[in-house]
C-alpha cells in the first residue's frame, strides 16, 4: 500500500536528512517507525503525506505518485501531526462539517459519520464548544476524528498519544488496533516503547537519517541480542549513531 | 464538482460567526460599519438641528441690486424703506440668538430678508452683461439682479395709450449657489414686483393690470455654469474624497482579513490540514480569494451606495458601473493581499509586507487628484488610476463606458496574473512547510547562516522601520479619521450656505498639490468660526482620547480602564495632584503666552487696541473655548502620554522625546504661514513639554499648559494659534506697521516668531536646572 524506495532528503547541499530510506507497508498492518528527535521522522511522514518532495527517491502510495497524482493521494491518506492545529475559534461541529466538504463528502453521509466517529471519542457532548475551551486531550481526538473524516486506506500518525493521559492513550491505542483490523496501512511514529511493542507489527529504528533496523519486535530484539526492546532500542542506537 | 463545493465551503467559511476567519474578518466589517453609521449620523445631525441658527454664523445676502431703476421705482423702493424698518425691528437683532430665539428658531428664508434687503442702483445699457452683474452682486452682498430697460416708464406709457404692443422686458439674475436664491427671486417677482406695479397704476397713473404687462425673464447668473455651489462642492468631493476613502476602506479591510487568511493560518498551524485535502491548489486560492473579495466589499458597497444617494446619482447605470469599480478594485487588492499572504508566515510579518503595498496605493491616490482637464484619457485604461477615475467620474454624472470596460479587463488580468504566481507559490514548500519541528528549526537555522547574518541585519531594520512606521502613522491616522467624522455635519451644513460660493467657484482652479493646501486651509479658517465645526472638533478630540487610551491597552496589555488612563500619563491616583499640576499649568500657559505678547509689546511690533468682544459672536466663542480642554489633552496623550512611554519601552528617553518633537512639529508644519523659525519653536515648546512631562511624571501640567497657551494666544489675545485664527477675542491686538515676522512670526502667529523662542528657551533652562536638582536629590 505504502512503498518507499531508497528516499533521500536534503535541506541543503552539504546536509542529507533521510539518506536513503526504502520499506513497505501493507494493507492491515501497522507500521512503526522510532528514532530520536532530528533522526528524521517527521520529515519522512511529511514526504509520505505529500507535504515536501524528496530530493530522490519514490513514495508510492497505492501505486501512486505525488507528482502526477497529489489530489488522489489526498483521497486515500490521513495524516495527523501535532503540527496540525485546529481553528482555536471554531467548534468541532463546524470544523467536522467543514472538512467533509472539503473532502467532498455526500451531505447525507457527513451527519451519520460525524456522529459515530464523535459519538466513539465522547465528542458529543462538546461538538458546540470552542476548540480553545477544550481540553489538550479532546483536541488530539478531535483531530484524529477529522484526520480520518475520508475514511482513508492509509493512516499516517505522527506521535498520536503524546501529551495524553493514560485512559485517553488507551482509546487512541484501541482504535488504532481496530483500523488495522479494518485493513488500514498505518505508519506511526511513537517515543513511547510500549506502544510500539504493544501496537507495531514491524518497527523501523532510524538514526541520523537511515534505517538501522527493521523488523518485528522479537526479530530486533534477537538481532541485538538484548534483553528487551527497549535495551535493544539503545543498542542499535548507539552502534549507528555518528557523533 | 468536488471543486466548486470546496471553493463555497472556504468562501462560507468567512461568514461563519464560529471560527477565525468569520471573527477576524468580522473586525474590519465592524470597523468599516462603525464608519458608516457615523456618517449616516453625522448626516442626519445636519437634519435634525434644522433650528440650529446656521444664519447667525453666516452673512446670507438679501440685497439686490437693480439696474436702469426706473423713476417709479426707485420712489416704490423708497415708500416701502419704512416698512422694511418697522420688519426688522419686529424680527428683533438678527445677531442676538439667546435673547431673540423665539423669532430665529422660525427663520425663513424670505425676499426682503426680515426688512434687511438694500437696494443697489446701477446703470448700464449692456442689459445682458451677466459678468458684470455677477461682479456687482458679490461685491454688495446682493442676490438678485433686477435690469430694467432704460426708458421703462416711457414703455409702458406708450403701451398704455396703444401706441405699441411690445412689452416691456425686465430681466432678473440671481445666485445659484443656493437653493434659497431661485425661492427669494420667485417670491420677489410674484409679490414685490406684483405689488410695485399695482401701486404705480394707482398712484402714477398708468395702467398695468398686471405683473402679466411686463415680460419677466428669468436667468440664473451664468457666470460660472458648472462650478458654481453645490455641484462644485459635490464635484471636489466625488472626485477625490470619496474615491480614496473607497481605497482606504478596501486596503484596509483587505489588509485585515487577506493577511490572517493563509499567513494567519499557517501562524495557527491550521494550513496544512486544509493543504492535505484533495482540493486544488487554485481551487484553494480562489476560496480564500473570493472570501476576502465578499467581505472587503461589503462596507465598500454601503459607502459607495451612500456616497452615490448623496450626491444623487440615482441611475441604475450609476450604481452599476460604481460597483464594477469596486468589485475589481477589490478584486485587484485582495489577490496582491493573498500574494503577501502566501509570502509570509505570520499576520505580522504578512502586515508588515503590505504596509507598502497600502503606501503606494494612497500615494497613487493622491496623484489622481488633479483637475479633470489635465488628465491624460489614457489613465482611464490603466488598472487603480482607471477605478480612481471612474468612481469620480460616475459620482459627477458621466460614465465613460470604453474606460469602464478596458480599465476593469486590465485590472482583472492583471488580479488573475498575481492570483497565478500566488497558485504557483502554493506548490513550493518554502511557503507550505512551515511545521515546526525541530528539523525544520535547525533547517531554518542554517539557512539564514548563523546569528549575525545580513539577513538578521535586515530583519532588525525592518522591524525597527515598521515600529516607527505604526508609532508614528498611529496619531495620523486616528487624527484624521476622527476630523473627518467631525467634519461631516459641518461639510453638509456648509453645502446649504451661500456665503462660501466664491470659495467653491475657486475649488475649480485647483490644479496643484500647493493648491489643495491653501483650500484646505482657507476651508478650516471659514470652519473656524462654525460654533457647530467648533463643537464636532470637541467632540472628535475626546473621541482621540478615549482611543488612545485603548489603543495603549491593548499595546501595552493592561487591564482596568484606571490603569489604563494612567499608563497613558493620566494617573488618577491623586485628585490633589491633579488639581494642583492642571490648576498650575494653566497659570504657566497664561504666563508663558502673556510673556511672549510683552515681549512683542515692549519690542514695538504691536499694541493694544481695546476689548473686542461682541454679542454676536458669542457663541462662537464659547464653543472655541471648550475645544482647547480637549485639543490640548489630546495632542499631550499622542506626543507625550503616549509617545514617550511607546519609544521608551523600545530605545531611549532621548528618542522618544526627540521623535515626538519632530513628530509635533511636523504636524503642525502644514498650517498657513509656516517657517523655518517656526519649525524650530514648535520642536523647542515640544521639548520644553517633553521635559516637564518627565519632571511630573505625567501629563496633566502639560495638557492644561498646553490649553492655556492655546486659549490665552487665540482668545484672550487674538493672535494666530499655528496659522488658525479665532474669530471672537477677549482683546484686540493691533501690529506695528512696521512689525517685524521675524520676531512675530507673521500669518503663522507667535509661534513662528523668535518672541516664543526667548520665552520658550527661558522656560527650558529654568526646568532642565528643576530636572537637574531633582536628579541630584534621587541620587542622594
Amino acid at each position: 500500500m505504502i512503498k518507499v524506495v531508497d528516499v533521500h532528503k536534503s535541506y541543503t547541499k552539504e546536509n542529507e536528512t533521510i539518506k536513503g530510506v526504502s520499506f513497505e507497508v501493507r494493507e492491515g498492518q501497522i507500521f512503526g517507525l522510532l528514532g530520536p528527535n532530528g533522526a528524521g521522522k517527521t520529515t519522512l511522514m511529511q514526504m509520505i503525506a505529500t507535504l515536501m518532495k524528496p530530493t530522490s527517491g519514490q513514495i508510492l502510495i497505492d501505486g501512486l505518485s505525488a507528482d502526477k497524482n497529489l489530489l488522489d493521494i489526498h483521497r486515500k491518506i490521513g495524516f495527523l501531526t501535532n503540527e496540525i492545529k485546529l481553528d482555536p475559534m471554531s467548534t468541532p461541529n463546524n470544523l467536522f462539517e467543514f472538512f467533509a466538504e472539503l473532502y467532498d463528502i455526500p451531505a447525507d453521509e457527513l451527519r451519520d459519520r460525524r456522529d459515530l466517529s464523535f459519538a466513539r471519542f465522547g465528542i458529543t457532548p462538546f461538538a458546540d464548544k470552542r476548540i480553545n475551551e477544550l481540553s489538550t486531550g479532546m483536541k488530539q481526538k478531535i483531530s484524529i476524528a477529522i484526520s480520518l473524516i475520508h475514511n482513508p486506506p492509509v493512516i499516517i500518525f505522527d506521535e498520536p498519544t503524546n501529551g495524553l493521559d493514560i485512559l485517553t492513550s488507551k482509546q487512541v491505542t484501541d482504535y488504532l488496533k481496530e483500523l488495522k483490523e479494518q485493513g488500514h496501512a498505518i505508519i506511526l511514529s511513537t517515543h513511547i516503547f510500549s506502544v510500539a511493542e504493544e501496537l507495531c507489527d514491524e518497527i523501523a529504528i532510524l538514526v541520523d537519517g537511515r534505517i538501522a533496523a527493521q523488523g518485528t519486535v522479537e526479530q530486533l530484539v534477537a538481532q541485538a541480542q538484548a534483553e528487551n526492546f527497549e535495551k535493544a532500542f539503545f543498542k542499535i542506537y548507539v552502534e549507528n549513531h555518528v557523533e | 464538482m468536488s471543486t466548486r463545493r470546496g471553493i463555497k465551503t472556504i468562501i462560507g467559511s468567512f461568514f461563519r460567526k464560529r471560527g477565525q476567519m468569520g471573527a477576524e474578518a468580522s473586525n474590519a466589517t465592524f470597523f468599516a460599519s462603525v464608519f458608516f453609521v457615523a456618517a449616516l449620523a453625522g448626516f442626519a445631525i445636519s437634519f435634525i438641528l434644522w433650528w440650529f441658527p446656521y444664519h447667525l454664523f453666516s452673512d446670507e445676502v438679501y440685497n439686490i441690486v437693480v439696474v436702469n431703476s426706473p423713476e417709479s421705482f426707485t420712489r416704490f423702493n423708497e415708500e416701502m424703506q419704512a416698512e422694511f424698518d418697522e420688519m426688522s425691528e419686529d424680527y428683533g437683532d438678527r445677531y442676538d440668538y439667546f435673547s431673540n430665539w423665539e423669532n430665529m428658531i422660525d427663520f425663513e428664508y424670505i425676499y426682503v430678508g426680515y426688512g434687511w434687503t438694500e437696494f443697489i442702483y446701477k446703470d448700464t445699457d449692456a442689459l445682458y452683461d451677466f459678468v458684470t452683474f455677477g461682479k456687482w452682486m458679490r461685491e454688495n452682498d446682493a442676490y438678485l439682479t433686477v435690469v430694467f430697460p432704460k426708458d421703462f416708464d416711457e414703455q409702458i406709457r406708450l403701451r398704455q395709450e396703444g401706441k405699441t404692443d411690445a412689452k416691456p422686458q425686465i430681466l432678473t439674475y440671481y445666485r445659484t449657489n443656493s437653493m434659497e436664491y431661485s425661492q427669494m427671486r420667485d417670491g420677489f417677482v410674484e409679490e414685490y414686483l406684483d405689488y410695485y406695479q399695482s401701486t404705480i397704476r394707482e398712484n402714477y397713473g398708468l395702467k398695468i393690470t398686471s405683473v402679466d404687462d411686463c415680460e419677466i425673464r428669468d436667468d440664473p447668473i451664468p457666470t460660472v455654469d458648472s462650478g458654481y455651489g453645490i455641484k462644485a462642492f459635490t464635484e471636489t468631493m466625488s472626485r477625490t474624497f470619496v474615491p480614496i476613502l473607497l481605497f482606504v476602506i478596501l486596503l484596509y479591510a483587505s489588509m485585515s482579513i487577506g493577511t490572517n487568511v493563509i499567513a494567519g493560518q499557517k501562524e495557527r498551524g491550521t494550513f496544512t490540514g486544509i493543504l492535505l485535502t484533495p482540493l486544488p491548489r487554485y481551487a484553494i486560492i480562489i476560496g480564500y480569494l473570493g472570501g476576502v473579495v465578499l467581505k472587503t466589499l461589503i462596507p465598500a458597497f454601503f459607502i459607495a451606495t451612500i456616497s452615490a444617494l448623496l450626491v444623487q446619482q440615482f441611475s441604475l447605470g450609476a450604481f452599476l458601473a460604481i460597483y464594477l469599480y469596486i468589485f475589481v478594485l477589490a478584486v485587484f487588492i485582495s489577490a496582491v493581499t493573498i500574494l503577501i499572504s502566501v509570502i509570509n508566515d505570520t499576520v505580522v510579518s504578512a502586515q508588515t509586507a503590505f504596509l507598502p503595498v497600502f503606501l503606494i496605493l494612497v500615494a497613487v491616490c493622491v496623484t489622481c487628484i488633479q483637475s479633470v482637464a489635465e488628465r491624460e484619457d489614457f489613465y482611464m485604461y490603466l488598472p487603480v488610476h482607471g477605478q480612481f477615475y471612474g468612481i469620480g467620474d460616475v459620482l459627477t454624472g458621466n460614465i465613460n463606458v470604453p474606460g469602464l470596460i478596458v480599465s476593469s479587463l486590465a485590472t482583472l488580468l492583471l488580479s488573475a496574473l498575481i492570483t497565478f504566481v500566488t497558485v504557483k507559490l502554493l506548490h513550493s514548500e518554502r511557503y507550505t512547510v512551515s511545521i515546526d519541528t525541530v528539523d525544520a528549526k535547525e533547517v531554518r537555522r542554517y539557512r539564514e547562516g548563523g546569528k549575525s547574518s545580513v539577513l538578521e541585519m535586515f530583519n532588525k531594520a525592518t522591524d525597527n522601520f515598521s515600529y516607527f512606521i505604526t508609532e508614528l502613522f498611529y496619531p495620523l491616522i486616528v487624527l484624521s479619521f476622527y476630523q473627518f467624522l467631525a467634519m461631516i455635519p459641518v461639510v453638509v451644513s456648509y453645502m446649504r450656505k451661500p456665503e462660501y460660493s466664491s470659495f467653491i467657484q475657486d475649488l475649480q482652479n485647483v490644479g496643484s498639490v500647493t493648491d489643495i493646501f491653501n483650500k484646505t486651509f482657507e476651508i478650516f479658517g471659514i470652519f473656524f468660526k462654525d460654533p457647530l465645526f467648533l463643537g464636532m472638533m470637541t467632540l472628535g478630540y475626546i473621541l482621540i482620547i478615549i482611543t488612545y487610551f485603548i489603543h495603549a491597552g491593548r499595546v501595552w496589555k493592561i487591564k482596568g480602564i484606571k490603569n489604563k488612563i494612567g499608563a497613558c500619563g493620566y494617573p488618577l491616583t491623586s485628585g490633589k495632584h491633579i488639581a494642583k499640576n492642571y490648576g498650575l499649568g494653566l497659570i504657566f500657559g497664561f504666563l508663558m503666552m502673556t510673556a511672549t505678547v510683552m515681549v512683542m509689546r515692549l519690542t514695538g511690533q504691536l499694541t493694544f487696541g481695546g476689548f473686542n468682544l461682541s454679542a454676536s459672536g458669542m457663541g462662537a466663542f464659547i464653543f472655541n473655548l471648550f475645544m482647547w480642554f480637549p485639543q490640548g489633552a489630546s495632542e499631550e496623550l499622542m506626543f507625550r502620554g503616549y509617545m514617550i512611554p511607546a519609544f521608551n519601552k523600545r530605545y531611549k528617553v532621548a528618542v522618544g522625546v526627540a521623535v515626538s518633537s519632530i513628530l509635533f512639529s511636523a504636524f503642525h508644519s502644514l498650517n498657513p504661514g509656516f517657517t523655518p523659525l517656526a519649525s524650530i519653536n514648535l520642536v523647542l515648546i515640544a521639548v520644553l513639554f517633553a521635559l516637564i512631562y518627565l519632571l511630573t511624571g505625567d501629563i496633566w501640567m502639560t495638557s492644561a499648559m498646553h490649553t492655556a497657551w492655546n486659549l490665552t494666544q487665540g482668545n484672550i489675545y487674538g493672535l494666530q494659534v499655528s496659522g488658525n485664527l479665532a474669530s471672537n477675542t477677549v482683546f484686540k491686538i493691533i501690529y506695528d506697521a512696521n512689525a517685524d515676522p521675524s520676531i512675530t512670526g507673521g500669518a503663522f502667529g507667535p509661534e513662528g516668531g523668535l518672541a516664543t523662542t526667548i520665552v520658550t528657551s527661558v522656560c527650558m533652562v529654568i526646568v532642565i536646572t528643576l530636572l537637574v536638582i531633582k536628579s541630584r536629590k534621587a541620587r542622594k
